[in-house]
């Protein structure tokens, strides 16, 4: 029999839905038949982009996994890993992934019985815990697995931002006064609740998360009425969820400024606004629709003179994100629809040109002035120079 | 004014030449000493249609005469027809003095040189020739004499002959000391050699005693004595334009379609008629030969080379045969699986040639990551040097084995407990050297001799996925034992089942996945089904074609 969990059941209830998928499977087994579980296929050939809602969502097509002597060590194995992280729910513990693969090997150190169940990688117990998330369409922080927090490191003199707590307490953190100290988001922000304290003009998401702290410490957050936040190279799911959080709770405009080239367009850039192949059942709350390509544009290249060079194609990943490029504009329904067709016109140029721009160069333009890349940002903002 | 021009005999030429055939090292003396007299006792043996029994045993009995050797002693006996006295001389004293130059026959001997550079080399590291014992059938007593090269006269001297009772009806027993090296495994080693010899000669018995290890036997599988071919009269496709008129014109009276048919294999009236239609006037084929112009010669012979023809006879090529070697190559050891696979004569470089190749896996040699033992044959001796020139090398490695389950570096023979053995055979083998080591490697030649490989390979590879099924089958049961109790039981704690609802569970999953195994094990035995259907198949078909070409 099949077993579906439908996502739109879900009221993260989860020890309730697990035991419903566990209810179902010893059913089936019962009558000596096959249980068979269904998760989202998670890739490109089943994403599809409606410029309306603004992200990438799944299509149709599944992956089946049928009991069977093949599958019968991963069904098992998913079980116990089940069981693991419904424990940890039940007491409110959280785990890294590294973490599960530990527990899951004291649980066999202490149990010999379950030996045959045994991770001998890390990789094994990873490819559990996320079939059972895409399985139950559920996000692994919803298991309470989490990764550590990286990247969105975030300065306002406005903002104010409240926590929850697994305890039912709240925690206020107000950004403006923590001077130069960034505020992290947490991987999970679904619990935290923002509010403004002035009106915030717009969020800037700046790709290095150096640059940004130069920004910062030059005066940009003193000066403007903004969130300034680092990236840091390809987003976490915390840097997406805040992304969307921001969008979703204050409504500010947004503007992403990086580097030109292929990696940073579609790694970095349209994941923070589409979401990714991979985490199609996630998109719709790590991702941030209304983000702009601040830059660095090809115009600006021109326009300000800014110091690119030639993409090294014997460089393997430079070559290979060129190569992701020139199938990203034939397969990806993101850079494919028209909706999108300024950003693809970018791929198509930096195909073409072969060159690349750093957002740091920025600060040749003038070199004596350290405000320079601040005063060509707002310029290009307020004179809606983005795409 | 000009030095004096002197000429020196033949024997004096290989005596100072001596590398070229097989004596450029101690070891190699050994190894091309026993193989000159193994070979000339098989194939007398097989000329008077004799089982041969031989026995051979080498031991090293003192110093060398030279720096770095020992005194090596080879004795090899045989049941052969033995040789008549006043012949003793010439055969084993005497270079080019054989039976079989030139006559383009299978036989493993073709010049007459070996045995007698093997007297040269005991005469000159030990100052003494071969003693030979020798008896046929008519003689009362077997005769016993030192046979020792005339350098200088090319000529082989008795000495010391007497005569006494033997207790063999006939036979020849050979006898030499000569300065020498044991090398006993390996490529050029003599165990490799005894077991390549045992190999491709299913008919033969041999009981060996190398040094001080126990004496060895080794049964004879087949009782068939391979009948040596008689000279078969040339197929056309195999002549240049020169030998054809020059073979022609040896038959002046006769006419062009009756020398034809007459002095060439395969041709017959419908080939002549094809011929005509391939743009040979008609009236040339009644035409004497002496009629003929030189333009007329090559319009037949272009003529005939466009003519579709039979392949040569197998009759014409020796071959060993499927079967025989099948048996043959379980004398080597404790064999796992084998492939044999015999291709029908073909025409490489206007020879006539035939391939066969027997690959085997062994439970007792060999190892997973070392290469394939490699034996190669031709005309059914084994070739121990220069394995990397050789045609069959250079086939094998051509070969991509991985798709058919062999590991193998690149470019390189593949690994594993095997033992390839792949046998060449024709008239007119082309060697790279007088020594015999290498088969010249053409193109046609390797091109031929990979196909046959390939051929054996389809064959092994059926074995090695049946394997596969098994391992798999295995693995799978041994899944659903380990597994399947442990889903049930997280099934359980998790919905806080019962104990009864467990073990219902437990019969519908044992149910299930016995249906799988169940499956797994059809799934076996149809490809055990399928691989015994393809052998009946290929046996009828080797059959079928034996019939086929005795009819022809």
């Amino acid at each position: 029999m099949k077993i579906r969990v439908n996502s739109d059941k879900r009221a993260k209830d989860i020890p309730k839905l697990s035991k419903e998928l566990c209810e179902r499977m010893l059913r089936d087994l019962e009558g000596a038949r096959r249980p068979v579980l269904e998760a989202t296929k998670c890739s490109l050939d089943n994403s599809l982009y409606n410029p309306k809602v603004g992200f990438l969502t799944p299509g149709e097509k599944m992956v089946r996994t049928e009991l069977n002597v093949s599958s019968v060590q991963k069904m098992s194995r998913s079980i116990f890993m089940l069981e693991i992280l419904l424990r940890n729910l039940e007491v409110g513990a959280v785990n890294t992934k590294r973490e599960l693969y530990y527990i899951a090997k004291g649980e066999v150190k202490h149990n010999p019985h379950l030996r045959p169940l045994d991770f001998q990688e890390q990789d094994e117990s990873d490819s559990i815990v996320d079939f059972i998330c895409e399985m139950m369409e559920i996000y692994r922080e919803e298991v309470n697995c989490f990764a550590n927090d990286r990247g969105g490191q975030t300065y306002s003199q406005q903002l104010v931002v409240t926590e929850r707590l697994p305890d039912g307490d709240k925690a206020v953190v107000d950004l403006g006064s923590l001077g130069t100290t960034p505020f992290q988001p947490k991987n999970r922000p679904q619990a935290l609740t923002l509010k403004a304290k002035k009106k915030i003009d717009f969020c800037l998401i700046v790709e290095s998360e150096g640059t940004a702290n130069t920004l910062v410490t030059n005066g940009f957050t003193r000066r403007h009425n903004c969130i300034l936040m680092g990236a840091q190279g390809v987003p976490s799911n915390g840097v997406r969820g805040w992304c969307k959080l921001i969008q979703e709770q204050l409504g500010v405009p947004m503007y992403f400024f990086g580097d030109l080239d292929a990696y940073t367009m579609q790694n970095i850039y349209r994941t923070l606004k589409a979401g990714s192949a991979a985490s199609l059942i996630r998109n719709k709350d790590f991702s941030a629709p209304e983000v702009r390509f601040l830059g660095v544009l090809p115009e600006d290249v021109k326009k300000y003179d800014l110091h690119d060079y030639g993409v090294k194609e014997n460089d393997p990943s430079e070559a290979r994100a060129l190569k992701k490029a020139r199938d990203a504009l034939e397969n990806d329904p993101f850079f494919r629809d028209k909706k999108n067709k300024n950003l693809s016109d970018i791929l198509k140029w930096l195909i073409k040109n072969k060159r690349r721009c750093e957002q740091q160069a920025l600060f040749m333009v003038n070199p004596k002035d350290p405000t320079m890349p601040e005063q060509i940002i707002v310029e290009k903002i307020k004179k809606g120079i983005y795409v | 004014m000009a030095k004096s021009i002197t000429s020196s005999s033949t024997a004096e030429y290989f005596a100072k030449n001596l590398q070229q055939v097989g004596f450029s090292s101690p070891t190699k003396a050994v190894l091309t000493t026993l193989k000159e007299a193994v070979d000339n006792s098989l194939d007398a043996c097989e000329s008077e249609s004799i089982l041969p029994e031989l026995e051979v045993q080498i031991t090293k009995v003192g110093a060398g005469s030279q720096k770095n050797t020992d005194q090596i002693q080879i004795i090899v006996e045989d049941n052969g027809p033995g040789i008549e006295p006043e012949d003793l001389a010439k055969v084993f004293g005497e270079y080019l003095a054989s039976s079989k130059f030139g006559r383009g026959q299978c036989s493993r001997g073709q010049q007459g040189i070996g045995i007698s550079a093997a007297t040269t080399w005991a005469q000159l590291t030990s100052a003494e020739g071969v003693i030979v014992v020798s008896k046929t059938k008519k003689m009362r007593k077997a005769i016993r004499a030192l046979v020792e090269v005339d350098i200088k006269g090319n000529k082989g001297l008795l000495k010391n002959k007497e005569t006494f009772d033997w207790k063999k009806p006939h036979g020849v027993r050979v006898e030499f000391r000569m300065d020498g090296r044991l090398q006993l495994n390996g490529d050029g080693g003599l165990v490799t050699y005894l077991e390549g010899t045992t190999l491709v000669n299913p008919h033969l018995s041999l009981k060996y005693k190398l040094h001080d290890q126990d004496w060895v036997e080794v049964d004879r599988v087949s009782k068939d004595i391979p009948a040596i071919p008689p000279p078969t009269k040339p197929h056309p496709h195999i002549l240049k334009l020169g030998e054809f008129i020059a073979f022609a014109v040896l038959f002046p009276k006769t006419a062009l379609g009756a020398f034809m048919k007459s002095s060439f294999s395969r041709v017959s009236d419908t080939t002549l008629k094809d011929m005509v239609k391939n743009g040979l006037p008609k009236k040339l084929l009644t035409a004497p030969i002496t009629k003929l112009s030189d333009a007329d010669f090559k319009t037949a012979f272009s003529a005939i080379h466009k003519t579709e023809l039979m392949a040569p006879s197998t009759k014409s090529v020796l071959v060993v045969g499927e079967e025989s070697l099948s048996k043959s190559i379980s004398r080597l050891g404790e064999i796992d699986f084998f492939s044999v696979v015999g291709r029908r004569p073909r025409i490489c470089d206007f020879k006539p040639v035939v391939v066969e190749v027997a690959l085997a896996r062994f439970t007792n040699r060999g190892h997973e990551d070392e290469p394939v033992q490699l034996l190669r044959f031709a005309n059914r001796v084994p070739l121990q040097f220069d394995k990397g020139a050789c045609a069959i090398t250079k086939a094998i490695e051509s070969v991509n084995w991985k798709s058919y389950g062999l590991n193998q570096p690149k470019d390189s023979l593949p690994l594993g407990p095997y033992v390839f053995a792949v046998s060449v055979v024709s008239p007119f083998i082309k060697f790279k050297n007088a020594s015999k080591e290498t088969i010249d490697a053409s193109d046609e030649l390797v091109e031929e001799i990979r196909r046959s490989l390939m051929q054996a390979g389809q064959k092994l590879s059926r074995h090695i996925r049946k394997e596969d099924r098994e391992a798999d089958l295995e693995r799978k049961l041994q899944h659903i034992e380990q597994f399947g109790p442990m889903l049930v039981e997280g099934l359980v704690r998790i919905t806080k089942s019962s104990a009864a609802r467990k073990k219902k569970a437990e019969e519908g999953l044992r149910k299930l996945l016995g249906r799988d195994a169940q499956a797994a094990e059809e799934d076996l035995k149809s490809a055990e089904k399928d691989l015994k259907k393809l052998k009946a198949k290929e046996a009828k078909l080797v059959a079928s074609e034996e019939k086929s070409e005795a009819e022809a």
